[in-house]
């Protein structure tokens, strides 16, 4: 409870860390309508693939730094040596991401939803798909950011990116389903399956990748 | 008299670069050891692998001590957008008893309120070394305590580890500066 305080404290703190992502989900959510003609009745179709890519890029944009300050102020040497089980660590780290910038996205998503399309229906569908994406989003994009610590993001996007594309297809499949009324739980239950494996094994391999680099 | 760490024939290289071979030695509580050598000697990397981070190349190393270490190394571990008091929350020894009178000895009592960011090089070690002052720990791991430090903390600093050693502590560490604690001296130099 008391490592959850002080992610909590650390991430609330820096608000560029929470608040800078959620503003550019907002911004893409915003421009969206904007930029296409509004009478096109097909905008109902591409918000969802537009949501999905914006949940996407702000979750690489969210975890930029989620290792990268502590690794460089020794925050990680402290926490290796102090806690037994870094993944657990890790785990709770994410949790605290998810909490401050996932949850609030996924509920602005559902809210852009209804907006967009004026489905009330919608709009609750969307919820806990998104949160299950951002929690798993955010997973994996902590594991190439853990990956490239030292060596700039581009590596971390570059080598996480062979992981997200199932996902996306998963979410296509999604907004295939969703668009022709078919029932979508079974697409849910596979994210949360997915969501299910990811939370257990990627802090664990974090961990090891993270304590690679405190040698 | 109890042996908190024994270090038998402890080997680490870089790549192809061996920093040191066959370094055996042991230390009881009670008691310091002070290493020495010349920069990228591998006096970083031995108390690394002392404090579990780093994991030698050859050799065998025996811990036997109940609590956690206390390693305070290059890096402060201290967040420079929050402020003296949130620093110390993070630090987990903002409830400690003899927290007050530390921060007075040291004269970041009325620096609470300011970020860390606004503090010099000198009050940012002084607040790190807070975590060495009030530690809880059996063994103490310490790489260069006195960079950044006026005399006046550097002599606090080896008045309270002259206590920790009489209270049975061990300690272990490297420093350019000269301390006035009584240790052995292990030389590490390039293999």
């Amino acid at each position: 409870m008391k490592l959850l305080k002080f992610e909590l404290l650390k991430l609330r703190k820096k608000s560029r860390g929470w608040l800078g992502p959620i503003l550019v989900f907002v911004l893409i959510m915003t421009a969206f309508p904007l930029t296409v003609e509004m009478l096109n009745k097909d905008i109902d179709q591409s918000f969802l693939s537009v949501l999905w890519i914006a949940t996407l890029l702000v979750m690489m944009l969210a975890t930029e730094d989620i290792f990268l300050e502590d690794f460089n102020d020794g925050t990680l040497e402290q926490m290796a040596i102090k806690h037994n089980s870094l993944s657990g660590v890790i785990t709770i780290k994410i949790f605290v991401y998810w909490l401050l910038i996932g949850l609030p996205i996924s509920l602005l998503g559902a809210l852009y939803g209804f907006g967009i399309t004026s489905s009330a229906d919608l709009a609750i569908q969307l919820i806990p798909i998104l949160m299950i994406t951002t929690y798993i989003f955010l997973n994996v994009f902590s594991f190439g950011n853990a990956l490239s610590l030292t060596k700039g993001s581009i590596l971390g996007i570059l080598i996480t990116m062979p992981l997200v594309l199932p996902l996306l297809v998963v979410l296509g499949k999604v907004v295939i389903a969703i668009n022709l009324g078919m029932n979508f739980l079974g697409f849910l239950f596979l994210l949360l399956g997915i969501l299910s494996i990811i939370i257990l094994v990627l802090p664990i391999i974090i961990s090891f990748v993270i304590k690679a680099h405190l040698e | 008299m109890k042996k908190i760490l024994v270090a038998e024939n402890l080997s680490y290289k870089i790549n192809d670069t061996k920093l040191f071979q066959n370094l055996s030695f042991s230390l009881n509580e009670g008691a310091a050891i002070h290493i020495l050598g010349s920069n990228g000697s591998g006096k970083t990397s031995l108390l690394k692998i002392i404090s579990g981070l780093t994991k030698q190349t050859k050799g065998e190393i025996e811990k036997n001590y109940n609590k956690d270490i206390c390693f305070i190394g290059h890096k402060n571990a201290l967040k420079q957008y929050l402020t003296v008091e949130d620093n110390l929350s993070l630090l987990e020894i903002e409830a400690h008893g003899n927290l007050k009178s530390f921060l007075q000895l040291l004269g970041l009592d009325k620096l609470l309120d300011v970020m860390v960011a606004n503090l010099s090089y000198g009050q940012q070690k002084k607040l790190a070394l807070l975590r060495l002052f009030l530690n809880n720990s059996d063994l103490l791991v310490l790489d260069e305590p006195c960079v950044g430090l006026d005399k006046k903390s550097q002599d606090i600093l080896c008045t309270f580890l002259s206590d920790e050693l009489n209270a049975k502590k061990a300690l272990i560490f490297s420093s350019h500066i000269s301390l006035d604690i009584s240790a052995e001296v292990l030389q590490l130099d390039k293999a």
